[in-house]
């Protein structure tokens, strides 16, 4: 199916060891798109688009893991960037509604810490799921997330602080 | 890890949405390459007219130089002659030179004008 397992424009990278990282990155993928499956699917095939041409060049600095998760959070962040500011031009002019309903399905928002992690502001959000779920160390995160790691060190702490105030503050109240 | 970080990691990660159904990697894979591949014939084609554009412009533009009525001076024959015409009317304000009837005149006046010889 596939006629070479090292990838022509990145000798670094074979198919097999994306293959390994598949269902990491789409689980990555999917979490900066709302949990939207065909927007991830897309994002992902980008990313492998990014690694095909060379645009993205893994040059072993990182784990690959790493390197890809930073190639899709930066092919998302400008995705949605651009989105947003075609949103807020159409906005402008048609004087549509600031809530526009998507048919997204939600994770089960009803738990209890998933809502409290959704709550936090983006980058405590994203160090969290990475470093809780995604099993990478800060320096890890912090280098997907493009922040130095004692920036990433500062959010993770203060996701941590805030998740304990919150659950314990929900426990307390409900005993 | 201390014990709270420990239990809280466990209580994220247990909460934390399954990436679930998670396309085949072949499927995506197959599709990047088609982007790749379509996305470098676009740039072949787009070269490949900018290479044509190039030639037809240099061919063009030898053509008009060609149809031009072009003149370059010529050593033997501004020797042989008593006159000069610049051989641009583009560049140069066209003018005409007799050296026998305008120059031997200006050289060899003594006549002043204002306090000095022309």
């Amino acid at each position: 199916m596939r006629d070479r397992d090292v990838l022509e424009n990145n000798p670094q990278i074979t198919c097999s060891a994306l293959e390994a990282i598949h269902s990491q990155v789409f689980g990555w993928a999917l979490s900066r798109c709302n949990f939207d499956h065909a927007v991830a699917e897309d994002l992902m095939q980008q990313a492998y688009v990014e690694l095909l041409n060379g645009n993205a060049r893994f040059d072993n600095k990182s784990s690959l893991k790493t390197f890809v998760f930073g190639v899709v959070q930066n092919l998302a962040r400008s995705r949605f960037r651009r989105l947003a500011s075609r949103l807020r031009l159409v906005r402008r002019y048609e004087h549509m509604p600031a809530e526009v309903s998507d048919d997204v399905t939600e994770p089960d928002t009803n738990n209890l810490i998933w809502a409290a992690v959704r709550r936090l502001p983006a980058r405590q959000r994203d160090i969290v799921e990475l470093v809780f779920c995604r099993e990478m160390t800060i320096e890890e995160a912090s280098l997907v997330m493009g922040v130095s790691v004692g920036t990433g060190r500062v959010h993770y702490d203060r996701a941590k602080k805030a998740l304990q105030a919150h659950l314990q503050h929900h426990w307390e109240s409900g005993q | 890890m201390t014990k709270n970080e420990t239990e809280l990691n466990e209580a994220v990660t247990e909460a934390f949405p399954a990436a679930e159904g998670a396309p085949p990697f072949d499927r995506v894979w197959q599709a990047a390459e088609g982007r790749y591949r379509a996305s470098r014939r676009r740039y072949r084609s787009i070269a490949a007219a900018a290479a044509l554009a190039a030639v037809a412009v240099v061919v063009l533009n030898h053509q008009v130089l060609r149809q031009d009525d072009m003149r370059f001076l010529e050593v033997a024959e501004l020797l042989e002659a008593t006159s000069w015409v610049s051989p641009s009317d583009v560049l140069l304000p066209e003018r005409q030179i007799d050296l026998y009837e305008d120059l031997p005149v200006l050289i060899e006046s003594t006549e002043p004008a204002g306090g000095a010889l022309l």
